[in-house]
């Protein structure tokens, strides 16, 4: 068994009388790919806010390599090597891709110049294009354009690529795929398993089962603030899933599509 | 000479109208290309515009409000302004002077103390804006009225006597020299080295990637670590330091100090900022189209006054004209998003 890297415990969290988390625990592993499914309102976004450092959860604990750690800011959960990439993905738009990419651990001459030290841009432009061109983005984008100029599906890339890129211990994508095309998915995909494979873990926040069955390791579903299923994506299966998700009782038809 | 001056601006209008590059589609080079356009007009108008004493005029001019201008396109680029530049630009001095004058302080001293005051001025309205979070237009104005207020009180309302002691300091803030006919100031060394410091930290330094990373998407500079109060609040402190020397070349210029020195210079230092190019909601700022600005707005000020223009009637000129300079920034700017 891998290594534990993040175990929550018990984690709840209430907004006013709504009670977006009731009682969540999950563990994350070395080397995995973890989705977390559920419809909308499930509780996935609080979650992971917890997780990042957005707001604090009410009750609960967060152990990252089996130390009890408390996250209070966005900072505390980085410096921790957990890297989240929102929906609305967090990037400033007057600014370069190069500059993006390493916004607040700019590579500079002269260190010890502080904030006054000017920016290495060859070594900056050199490595964004580097990372550009793992993404596996399909229209050449060009470091020094500004992200303003960018695709929503870009500009997810690029978000996404600069997490990878600080060799988190944990990232967290939340629906990295929507506003996706075809070739930026089947990129940001393939990304996935490659940060899994080079032994980082990956908690997945998705729409879309059927990008689960192709990165995942295993599953987890959400349903009203709590997790209500936890599987290894090879002891389930695709109509399984949704039903769990849903609640319905599918077993009928579930029944009649293995007949099949 | 006015020959030349046309061709070239006739040229860089015809390569603006085809060009592609992002230099010559950039709101630094547009507004440099009127400011040319401007110069020939009233070179045209008026043969004094271009006489070594109406330059010298100028550029003795435009140093006091460039600084101010420099520390605001810093500050407008994080998102945030200061509407105190010109209350601290009349206060400095006057606290200065009333320390040599009545105190009997030593000038290096009172230059210490002035120096003093304006940091925390500045560390006041930035720990308001960013720690109690209330809009810096707000904060801003109400330390407008505090500042100068204070300027009136302790000198009740009167400008200072004139003191006129050369020294170290004052040369080195106000002294000039000649070059063949044209008479100019240090002020000028301090505009030409300040903006060059400020080049380098708005584009080659990795506070500068901070400051437009803070203005153009705050949460997200947070997100990435960058620690946006502290930036702004040291902004908000350079913005005051910057107005204070400002004041103090000013006021050693003309050997006299008055409480109401640089009212409505705040606006008129924005205005520079923003005929520049630097966009008022923050992210994106130009020095270097602000030292344009800062020229534009002088040479404005001085070229309306020689062809003629009636006193009274000119601040609607300056203001048509900031007027068409926005217009044109926001149609290039619409320009570039659908290109």
């Amino acid at each position: 068994m891998m290594q534990e890297v993040l175990r929550l415990q018990n984690l709840q969290k209430s907004f006013g009388s709504v009670r977006a988390l009731k009682n969540a625990s999950l563990t994350l592993r070395e080397g995995e790919v973890v989705a977390l499914l559920g419809d909308n309102g499930a509780g996935k976004s609080t979650l992971i806010k917890a997780i990042s450092g957005v707001f604090p959860v009410d009750r609960g604990d967060i152990y990252v390599r089996g130390e009890k750690v408390s996250i209070r800011s966005t900072r505390d959960a980085m410096d921790l090597g957990i890297e989240t990439i929102h929906q609305d993905t967090s990037l400033a738009p007057d600014l370069s891709i190069a500059r993006n990419l390493f916004l607040g651990r700019e590579p500079v001459n002269f260190g010890w110049l502080g904030v006054f030290a000017p920016l290495d841009l060859a070594k900056l432009r050199k490595a964004a294009s580097a990372l550009l061109k793992r993404v596996g983005i399909s229209k050449k984008l060009d470091a020094d354009a500004l992200v303003s100029t960018l695709s929503g599906g870009e500009r997810q890339s690029i978000a996404i690529s600069r997490a990878m890129q600080f060799a988190a211990k944990v990232i967290i994508l939340d629906e990295p795929t929507n506003n996706l095309g075809v070739e930026e998915t089947h990129g940001v995909l393939r990304f996935v398993k490659e940060v899994r494979d080079a032994g980082h873990s990956v908690l997945l926040i998705t729409h879309n089962i059927h990008h689960v069955f192709q990165v995942a390791d295993r599953i987890i579903v959400m349903r009203r603030g709590e997790i209500v299923a936890e599987q290894t994506v090879a002891d389930t299966d695709l109509l399984t899933v949704e039903s769990i998700i849903t609640g319905a009782d599918m077993s009928a038809l579930l029944k009649e599509a293995r007949a099949k | 000479m006015v020959q030349a001056v046309m061709t070239i601006a006739a040229e860089d209008d015809a390569l603006g109208a085809r060009g592609r590059s992002r230099l010559l589609r950039s709101p630094q080079f547009s507004s440099f290309v009127i400011l040319i356009v401007l110069l020939a007009v009233f070179a045209v108008a008026d043969a004094n515009f271009l006489s070594p004493l109406n330059i010298s005029n100028m550029m003795a001019f435009l140093p006091e409000l460039g600084i101010i201008a420099l520390g605001m396109t810093l500050l407008l680029t994080a998102g945030e302004f200061d509407l105190s530049v010109g209350a601290v630009f009349g206060l400095a001095p006057v606290v200065v002077m009333l320390l040599v004058q009545n105190g009997g302080v030593d000038i290096g001293v009172a230059l210490l103390a002035g120096l003093m005051l304006c940091i925390a001025i500045g560390a006041i309205n930035g720990l308001i804006v960013t720690k109690i979070g209330i809009s810096s237009f707000l904060v801003t104005l109400s330390m407008l009225l505090v500042v100068r207020g204070a300027a009136l009180y302790i000198t009740q309302g009167f400008p200072l006597k004139s003191w006129d002691q050369p020294g170290f300091f004052v040369t080195l803030l106000a002294g000039s020299f000649n070059i063949g006919s044209f008479r100019f100031y240090t002020s000028l060394w301090w505009f030409i080295g300040l903006s060059l410091f400020a080049i380098y930290i708005l584009r080659y330094a990795k506070l500068g990637n901070w400051i437009s990373a803070i203005g153009s998407n705050r949460n997200a500079a947070v997100a990435r670590g960058v620690p946006a109060d502290s930036v702004k609040i040291w902004l908000f402190i350079a913005t005051s330091v910057l107005a204070g020397l400002a004041g103090m070349i000013s006021a050693f210029r003309i050997s006299a100090a008055s409480p109401v020195a640089g009212t409505g210079y705040e606006l008129e230092v924005i205005a520079m900022v923003v005929v520049g190019g630097t966009a008022l909601t923050g992210g994106r700022g130009t020095i270097l189209g602000t030292i344009v600005g800062a020229l534009m707005l002088r040479a404005i000020r001085n070229g309306i006054v020689l062809i003629g223009v009636p006193g009274l009637a000119y601040n609607i000129f300056v203001g048509l004209i900031i007027l068409a300079m926005l217009i044109l920034h926001a149609l290039l700017q619409k320009n570039a998003a659908r290109g």
